[in-house]
């Protein structure tokens, strides 16, 4: 490359500056999760965790609750991932490699459901929930999150598909590999990046969904991280909110994101690009 | 001259199974099987995804839709027979001035922040494409772990920083002479609210965004841009000839999904006005159908407001989305 | 009483004659034998973290010994009571059978008829002892839904170094309470900027009402038949006029301020540095008095080290309580926090939710919630909750306390934060009848439900 040193070394600042901007605010909760809740309170901010202690975390991660939160949490959010990624796959291969009657109007309406607005539904969620006897169950939670990342898959997924070539898989069943052998050995791994960066997409939301956790999980049986989460955040009549505990049990929700995200990061990265760039 | 693999994995990123070359071809417009009518198999193909969305959505979507025509507030849902009054939740709206306030900052705060989103994204994305292997992975590490924050985790930092007593920005800019912002609320006046909101939606949306453009630069093949510096190309030049044909087509896709989910944006707005700030001068469209739903229990207005939001995002994509469709034809 | 007795295995009927022994009113056996029961599942909602672990031990194992099912106890988060009562309490099949809540979004759920009625059992869970305005905020026409369960209080905190060295004793009446207020704020003894003699945040309204409710005005009335919003009452304006003049001229807490941990404001928070980084000698401080529920005096103190770690400990020298004096000197009225408890009218057992209903009222209970610090609702108990400053205060207090208007639409009113948009209001306005109106007309309609 011909460009000069100082400038590369004037972009790595600036990548820098950007990256510290962006890690900041991580930075800061894994700071406060070490710390008491009286030193979080001064208005002179401590920007070292020195003299703080796992206490936090020995609070929250021995709260019985936690294990049996975690435990719902992936068993809800891998059925998502997996339902997800299983019905999105062949809806994007509909799309990406047939024109058939009804495609646009497909289309079309996955883009319209992405624009509905949760905040009033809730209602009739429970109500269906409640009918069909799937209230508490990780079942029914795992098939309204799919149900909520599936549109946004199919989008992502199908460029991917339209980049594996046909003319590839039946080359290979020329050469004497049956359809599924030519499909196992030849298109799976081409769509390897997309299936994980829709993964990881649909794993972030359903791992951090909210509001209609709350609402057909009714049960502590039940409940989902982000509600286990939100039991720290609340002050009740006698105690404040202990804010140390809420970052500290913020990080250990936050753990297991960013170890799957640290372990797939090269393949995500590129795998968002085939997706979005067939538009 | 664009070879569709599913990227050439950039050095930066970690391991990657080796790609198999991919001859070059033109996916959107392919011939043979890609564009057979295909008889009954693709309809197979959706049907799952059909009876997924109906199965999920259908009832809550017809259940909102009903009940917008209705009166339906608390009693009803306690069992009080629910009275049908036609449009007249909807009138009552469109008649309120209130609505068209939210309506109006809503799209103002949408649009704005948005934009902000995919500029400082696509620049993110440029910057990570010009660096070097190490410092991209820590620019790369950094923005994985923003995207990773729990939102709640993420509201409680970004309220401290802004705290108007405790606040990490007013004790920096005290730090730095500016004795005026000892003791500064951010929140109070809707406006300085707004930019904090999208500052705090801009941190949480960029690290999508960047990522995605940056995947779309790398797309474009070493060769391409070897061959325009041996041309003579310099850096702006190959930005605006080489790069940004090619990676348009992601932009009006990030930028579409930046539109429809700033729009609807719900918890940020929430928190922040738990935080501070009048209710009533910062809704959004979000916190408005949450205040009439769950708040007041009014669910006939409240449906009617998600199906006017609805219509309102249809409305101001519409002219998107069909190009977007001609580009898929 | 020994519930742990042999004799409840026997008959169920001397069982419940046992229990509720103190009223002696109770003819009727228990519904359901011990035995018959054991199978059976109840439910109960406990809002927040507020019931101690003890007490819900106790009840658990009570309502075992006692009728022989299962108490299961689920603990909801305050933010999110409305919605999920909302969606459970008409479910047949997953409605809780007992719900906790609080007390001012009793009207609206006792209005829409969520609830059991109860007022046959009304007596013998305590009558006229029980906290009346709570039992009015849970009754319709005369009939009870919602009774209470336990009730907070607020009074001021405030630092007696302070106001010792402003020359000031502890106010004896309301118009005291203001003017001295405003002359620590004037005088700033220790010279802290940005120093407030009493912090209230300007969308504090349910500490700012204290000021309503002691110059005689209130926030709504019934008026035939129909609720109607009384902002710009005389005397509603008068109190009104008093908090103004405080948010003017002696509290510096901004305008949007609502009442999140007010406490940060009275402890000495950092010592001040000098130019060479040395211990200048002063501490911020940003208030010499706050308004806080009880509980917060867990919160107030010095900041001292315990077993390594940094806690904050309260100093009887250094801080005080008293109640807010009202006009003539009595305590005034303030909000009375705490919540209301209930049968929810879709309990499938709804003579098992009776039996857990009378382990509440029990004495024991009763006197168990007094020890955990929460204000018993029948009055009888009242002196289980100690005799320290703390205690004090609270039942000071709580003796004149006062809800907000039982309108059936006052959780709307509540959720749509109107009030917390006109008190914001108040410091910067020049007309405050005007304003008051305009918020009436804005109330008025929300507070009937249609």
């Amino acid at each position: 490359m011909r460009r000069s040193r100082t400038s590369r070394v004037l972009l790595s600042v600036l990548a820098l500056a950007v990256s510290a901007v962006w890690a900041f605010p991580v930075y800061w909760m894994l700071n406060s999760a070490f710390l008491p809740n009286v030193v979080l309170q001064s208005t002179t901010p401590t920007f070292l965790p020195f003299g703080g202690s796992f206490d936090n975390f020995g609070v929250v991660a021995g709260d019985p609750a936690f294990g049996r939160a975690l435990g719902v949490s992936l068993v809800v959010t891998l059925t998502t991932v997996v339902a997800a990624l299983a019905v999105a796959f062949l809806g994007a291969l509909a799309v990406s490699r047939f024109r058939f009657r009804g495609r646009t109007s497909f289309v079309l309406a996955l883009l319209l459901i992405q624009m509905l607005p949760a905040e009033g539904l809730f209602i009739a969620q429970y109500k269906m929930m409640s009918s069909l006897g799937l209230l508490n169950r990780s079942l029914g939670l795992a098939v309204l999150y799919t149900a909520a990342v599936v549109p946004f898959t199919i989008w992502m997924l199908r460029g991917f598909v339209a980049g594996v070539p046909a003319d590839l898989e039946e080359a290979a069943m020329v050469d004497g590999l049956s359809r599924t052998q030519a499909f196992l050995r030849i298109t799976f791994p081409l769509l390897a990046p997309g299936l994980v960066a829709s993964g990881v997409y649909a794993f972030l939301q359903a791992w951090n969904e909210f509001t209609v956790a709350l609402v057909v999980m009714t049960e502590e049986q039940s409940r989902t991280l982000p509600l286990w989460l939100r039991g720290f955040v609340q002050a009740s009549a006698s105690r404040e909110t202990d804010w140390g505990q809420v970052m500290a049990a913020s990080t250990l929700v936050a753990l297991p994101v960013i170890v799957f995200f640290l372990v797939v990061q090269g393949r995500m990265s590129s795998g968002l690009v085939g997706g979005a760039v067939k538009g | 001259m664009t070879s569709r693999t599913t990227a050439p994995s950039s050095p930066a990123t970690a391991p990657v199974p080796p790609v198999p070359p991919v001859p070059s071809a033109t996916p959107a417009r392919r011939k043979g099987r890609g564009s057979r009518p295909g008889g009954r198999l693709p309809l197979l193909l959706v049907l799952p995804t059909l009876v997924l969305l109906v199965a999920a959505l259908g009832y809550p979507v017809a259940w909102q839709l009903v009940t917008s025509l209705r009166k339906f507030g608390l009693k009803q849902q306690f069992g009080a027979p629910p009275e049908w009054v036609g449009l007249d939740n909807y009138v009552a709206l469109v008649t309120d001035p209130a609505l068209w306030a939210v309506v109006l900052r809503s799209v103002v705060f949408c649009l704005v922040t948005a934009f902000v989103t995919v500029a400082v994204g696509g620049g993110i994305a440029v910057l990570m494409n010009a660096l070097g292997r190490g410092v991209r992975l820590v620019l790369q590490v950094s923005l994985l772990l923003a995207w990773a924050m729990p939102v709640v985790a993420a509201m409680t930092v970004w309220i401290w920083i802004v705290d108007w007593r405790r606040g990490l920005l007013n004790w920096l800019l005290v730090h730095l002479g500016v004795d005026g912002a000892a003791g500064h609320n951010w929140l109070a006046e809707p406006l300085s609210f707004f930019v904090v909101a999208s500052t705090i939606v801009v941190w949480m949306s960029v690290p999508f965004v960047a990522l995605s453009i940056y995947a779309g630069l790398t797309q474009v093949g070493t060769e391409v841009v070897e061959a325009s510096m041996l041309d003579g190309a310099g850096g702006w030049q190959r930005l605006r000839y080489i790069y940004a044909p090619l990676v348009a087509p992601v932009l009006s896709i990030v930028l579409l999904l930046q539109l429809i989910w700033d729009l609807r944006v719900f918890t940020q707005i929430k928190l922040l006005q738990d935080a501070g700030s009048v209710a009533n001068e910062t809704n959004l469209l979000g916190t408005y159908v949450y205040q009439l739903g769950t708040g007041k229990g009014d669910f006939g207005t409240a449906s009617a407001v998600s199906v006017l939001m609805l219509l309102l995002t249809v409305a101001l994509s519409w002219r998107y989305v069909r190009s977007l469709m001609a580009q898929e034809n | 009483m020994n519930r742990r007795l042999p004799l409840v295995l026997l008959t169920s009927a001397a069982l419940a004659l046992t229990a509720c022994a103190n009223d002696g009113g109770s003819k009727e056996p228990a519904a359901t034998s011990t035995a018959d029961n054991a199978g059976k599942t109840v439910t109960l909602w406990l809002a927040g973290g507020d019931t101690p672990d003890e007490l819900r031990t106790y009840l658990t194992d009570t309502f075992k010994a006692k009728t022989g099912a299962t108490l299961k106890i689920e603990e909801q988060a305050w933010p999110d009571l409305v919605t999920k009562l909302t969606t459970a309490l008409p479910d047949a099949a997953n409605t809780p059978d007992v719900t906790e809540l609080g007390n001012t979004q009793s009207p609206t759920f006792t209005n829409v008829g969520a609830f059991l009625d109860i007022s046959d059992m009304y007596d013998e869970l305590g009558g006229s002892k029980l906290l009346n305005s709570f039992v009015e905020a849970g009754s319709v026409d005369g009939k009870k839904y919602a009774l209470p369960y336990y009730f907070g209080s607020r009074y001021m905190f405030y630092r007696k170094d302070v106001w010792k060295k402003a020359g000031i004793e502890v106010p004896t009446t309301l118009e005291q309470f203001n003017s001295d207020v405003e002359k620590i704020a004037t005088d700033n003894p220790d010279q802290i900027k940005n120093f407030s003699g009493f912090f209230i945040g300007g969308q504090d309204w349910r500490n700012g009402i204290s000021w309503v409710f002691a110059n005689g005005g209130d926030l709504a009335k019934k008026q035939d038949g129909k609720w109607v919003s009384t902002l710009s009452d005389a005397n509603t304006l008068k109190g009104l006029q008093q908090l103004q003049q405080i948010q003017r001229s002696a509290s510096k807490a901004p305008a949007d301020a609502k009442d999140q941990s007010p406490w940060l404001y009275i402890n000495d928070s950092d010592t001040i540095l000098d130019d060479a980084g040395k211990a200048a000698g002063k501490t911020s401080l940003a208030a010499a008095t706050i308004m806080a529920p009880g509980w917060a005096h867990w919160s107030i103190g010095d900041l001292t080290k315990k077993d390594g770690k940094e806690v904050r400990t309260w100093d009887d020298a250094k801080f005080g309580v008293f109640t807010l004096p009202g006009t003539d000197g009595k305590p005034a009225p303030v909000f009375a926090g705490g919540s209301n408890i209930a049968i929810s009218a879709k309990s499938k057992n709804p003579a098992l939710a009776k039996e857990l209903m009378k382990i509440i009222f029990s004495p024991e209970y009763q006197q168990k919630l007094g020890g955990a610090g929460l204000g018993p609702a029948n009055s009888d108990y009242v002196s289980s909750l100690g005799d320290d400053a703390f205690a004090k205060a609270l039942v000071e207090s709580a003796s004149n306390s006062k809800l907000t208007p039982a309108a059936p639409g006052w959780a709307a009113v509540e959720s749509a934060q109107v009030l917390e948009e006109f008190f914001g209001k108040i410091r910067g306005t020049d007309d405050l009848a005007g304003l008051a109106q305009q918020y009436d007309a804005k109330i008025t309609p929300m507070l009937n439900l249609s």
